[in-house]
């Protein structure tokens, strides 16, 4: 009797006094509750109430008014097919110019180091700066490439005024910036891979382009994704670039997602509604990485 | 009231100013006269004098040294006046013994921050910058009513009352709805008017008045569809520049302020009784006229005007089409006033011309942008006291007269009293040390109550501002014609603002 007795008490110990590990993991967990998970639970009710600031904060639950309107809203709709066309343009062009340039730069055999280091410059320019920099170049007062395309007949209008032009502007200005990220990272898939295969296959007879067919694009397949990954995961959330040079004009052909959210939450403060926006791009931001991973486990390089 | 309050001149020493005070015998112009010279120096050696101090309250005290090491933080527009302020803090400092941190930033992230503010019920910013529309108007119950320091013996009254502010700026800037209660003091003025190459006009005045049949000289008589007629006329004939005309229609808040003009002077307006919408604001204003006939008309106009602007229009807000008219692009352009000081710091030094804009055939109509500062009335009852004592002085006649002429500054005064300064009259004519009194005359003219221009100031105005300057972008893009665009922006005015 009073050994159960003691069994059980031992039990309630157990469920009452949490194990060693679990101390020890508690402070993590808390810090990372109030920055993660409590915000995130709160973005969730947010978006089932109508919230706003004027006239003190409040709270009127609404239920999944904010959910139907972010699928019935016609300016959201258009905002995710322009984020679409964005997010397929700017990865699309990073991920060939970069791996093209990293192949380029892994040839090179004198001044490699210079010529990387010149390459990663953009990278470390704040978005918001190479917004400017870009308003300033295609300014048609005094724009150095408004100046070229009108000279060369390239392009005779104003590139940010016009609809095409300001979101091919904005994308290249994107592009220009991130570029580098690939490079450097296919380089590091590039250093690492074993020079003797390579030589061998030379021996052999192959030629450059059957080399980067069937050896090096399938050795550096897994880094190219980890790259994709990441510059997808950037490319969702782009934002600085446009709100500096465009605001999202001219007649809403540069309005991508995070303007279109932070326009609802900031200027109208829709706070609700900005939620369940937010919570849109939450969830597409993990479909895409889920996508990715699968294709790193299905490679057999999630490791 | 404003019997008493008297402005002082400001000598540091409470003693000094009571002697500095006039007499029954002397005018409010002759006192100006007989203080003005001293006023410069009256900034540099301590504002004091800028509110009338009253005996009760502090006992045995001085009223401006009662919150003696309080840290205020004002939060602003990065605007001249609060540059100008900024650099000269040390007389506010040196007379209350208050420290003021200044945050500036561009009123959108300023909005943002004080609209978090406001709803956290946290205080942080005592002193805010209530721009009208998007602060005054959505968060006016965050504001503290200024008539309770005003008539508060413990504290020094605003110097000449508020009837020495341009009247028509009092309503605008600091009040919501109702004609009594107070929420902000006028502290910033700017105004959009029609700036032009005056050189260039003299050079071809004879050429165009012979062609376009009309004596193309701005003037108050000049219409909206004169300055069309005379913008072609220098894209046809003038080598000097690409344009006759550019404007800041970029998707952005300048498009709204560039459009309304137009839209005033055709007849049209965004709200029933919109002059009153304007000046007093509303929580309801009703149905959106977008629709209407007049509207239309002036939404066509537009387009048509905008068709033979510089091609960058589309891109530029006030700043771009500013830097474009410095550039020597242009020949005309609406813009606000107080860019004549980087205009006259530039090449086009003495080639410029200011004039109200052009009128049309319903009403004159100059886009007012002024703003106030009020009173965080979430902030702790002391440091509100305080911040009081801050905001009577950063509006007081000195404090304006010198952000006039400071060299950080190139604000325009909101005070009546500060153009009657003779130091003031004087910069209103070439060479001028404020070359933005130069646009004195034109702007004044602008602020009557029949000219001024008045966005409406209702709680929703963010929304509002962001469709009608979307759907204009459109019409500008091609995308939809004026009436489209008219219809959509009325049906989102209404959807905004719950008249649907």
């Amino acid at each position: 009797m009073s050994a159960a007795r003691t069994d059980k008490g031992r039990g309630l110990n157990r469920l009452l006094v949490p194990s060693f590990g679990v101390r020890m993991m508690l402070p993590a967990l808390l810090l990372l509750a109030s920055l993660s998970i409590f915000p995130f639970l709160f973005i969730v009710w947010m978006s089932f109430n109508e919230v706003s600031p004027i006239g003190g904060l409040s709270f009127e639950f609404v239920g999944l008014e904010n959910w139907v309107n972010l699928f019935a809203d016609p300016d959201v709709r258009s905002s995710w097919m322009i984020s679409g066309i964005y997010f397929v343009a700017t990865v699309g062009l990073e991920m060939i110019l970069g791996i093209a340039i990293a192949l380029l730069v892994h040839e090179i055999v004198w001044g490699k180091n210079l010529a990387i280091s010149l390459l990663l410059m953009p990278m470390f320019i704040a978005p918001v700066i190479v917004g400017l920099l870009g308003r300033f170049l295609v300014d048609p007062t005094y724009g150095l490439y408004a100046w070229v395309l009108d000279v060369t007949g390239l392009f005779t209008g104003n590139v940010l005024g016009s609809q095409g032009a300001a979101l091919a502007a904005v994308i290249l200005m994107d592009v220009w910036e991130w570029t580098p990220l690939i490079t450097i990272i296919v380089l590091a898939g590039l250093s690492s891979m074993p020079q003797e295969i390579f030589e061998a296959a030379m021996v052999d007879g192959a030629n450059y382009w059957q080399r980067l067919r069937h050896m090096v694009m399938p050795f550096i397949s897994g880094v190219v994704i980890v790259a994709l990954l990441i510059r997808s995961m950037d490319a969702i959330r782009f934002f600085d670039i446009i709100f500096i040079t465009t605001n999202g004009g001219p007649a809403d052909s540069t309005k991508i997602i995070p303007i279109r959210l932070y326009e609802t939450a900031f200027r109208f403060f829709e706070l609700g509604y900005a939620a369940a926006i937010g919570l849109g791009m939450l969830a597409f931001s993990i479909l895409i990485a889920n996508l990715f991973l699968r294709i790193l486990a299905r490679e057999g390089l999630a490791r | 009231m404003s019997a008493q309050n008297i402005p002082g001149a400001a000598m540091g020493k409470e003693g000094e100013r009571k002697a500095m005070r006039p007499s029954n015998g002397l005018t409010r112009r002759d006192f100006l006269r007989i203080t003005g010279a001293g006023l410069a120096g009256a900034s540099l050696f301590g504002l004091a004098g800028c509110g009338q101090e009253r005996g009760g309250g502090v006992a045995g005290g001085d009223v401006w040294k009662q919150f003696k090491g309080t840290t205020l933080q004002f939060i602003s527009e990065n605007t001249p006046p609060t540059s100008a302020i900024a650099a000269n803090l040390k007389p506010f400092k040196d007379r209350t013994g208050i420290d003021v941190k200044i945050t500036q930033m561009e009123l959108g992230a300023l909005v943002e921050k004080v609209a978090l503010d406001f709803g956290a019920g946290e205080g942080q910013y005592q002193v805010i910058y209530a721009d009208p529309y998007q602060v005054l108007a959505p968060y006016y119950q965050g504001l503290a009513e200024l008539n309770t320091f005003n008539e508060d013996d413990s504290l020094p009254s605003i110097p000449k009352d508020t009837g020495d502010f341009i009247p028509t700026q009092l309503d605008a800037a600091g009040k919501f709805e109702s004609e009594e209660e107070l929420y902000a003091l006028p502290y910033d003025a700017p105004t959009m008017i029609w700036m032009y190459r005056k050189d260039l006009f003299e050079k071809y005045g004879d050429q165009m008045r012979q062609d376009l049949g009309f004596d193309p000289t701005p003037s108050d008589s000049s219409t909206w569809d004169q300055y069309y007629q005379i913008a072609k006329w220098f894209n046809d004939n003038a080598n000097e520049v690409k344009y006759g005309t550019g404007h800041q229609a970029k998707q952005y808040d300048s498009l709204m302020c560039d459009f309304s003009n137009i839209l005033w002077v055709y007849g049209g307006d965004y709200f029933e009784n919109g002059v009153e919408v304007g000046r007093l604001g509303s929580e309801d204003p009703g149905p959106a006229l977008l629709d209407q006939p007049k509207a239309l008309e002036a939404a066509e106009f537009y387009n048509k005007l905008l068709s033979i602007a510089h091609p960058g229009s589309t891109t530029w807000d006030w700043n771009g089409v500013d830097e474009a008219f410095r550039a020597g692009e242009l020949a005309m352009t609406p813009n606000w006033h107080e860019f004549a000081a980087g205009i006259e710091a530039s090449d086009l030094s003495g080639k410029v011309g200011y004039a109200r804009l052009p009128t049309g055939p319903a009403r004159a109509a100059d886009m007012y942008g002024g703003t106030g500062i009020g009173i965080n009335s979430g902030a702790p009852e002391d440091e509100q006291r305080a911040a009081w004592l801050f905001v009577v002085w950063a509006t007081s006649p000195q404090t304006q007269r010198m952000g006039l002429f400071s060299e950080e500054g190139g604000g325009t005064p909101t005070r009546q009293s500060v153009y009657e300064i003779p130091e003031v009259e004087q910069a209103k004519k070439r060479p001028s040390e404020a070359p933005n009194m130069l646009t004195a005359d034109a702007v004044s003219k602008a602020w009557e109550p029949q000219n001024i221009g008045l966005r409406p100031k209702i709680q929703q105005w963010n929304e509002c501002d962001t469709i009608i300057f979307t759907e204009l972008s459109k019409m500008l893009a091609g995308d939809k014609s004026p009436e489209q665009a008219m219809k959509y922006a009325k049906a989102g005015f209404d959807r905004a603002t719950g008249a649907a």
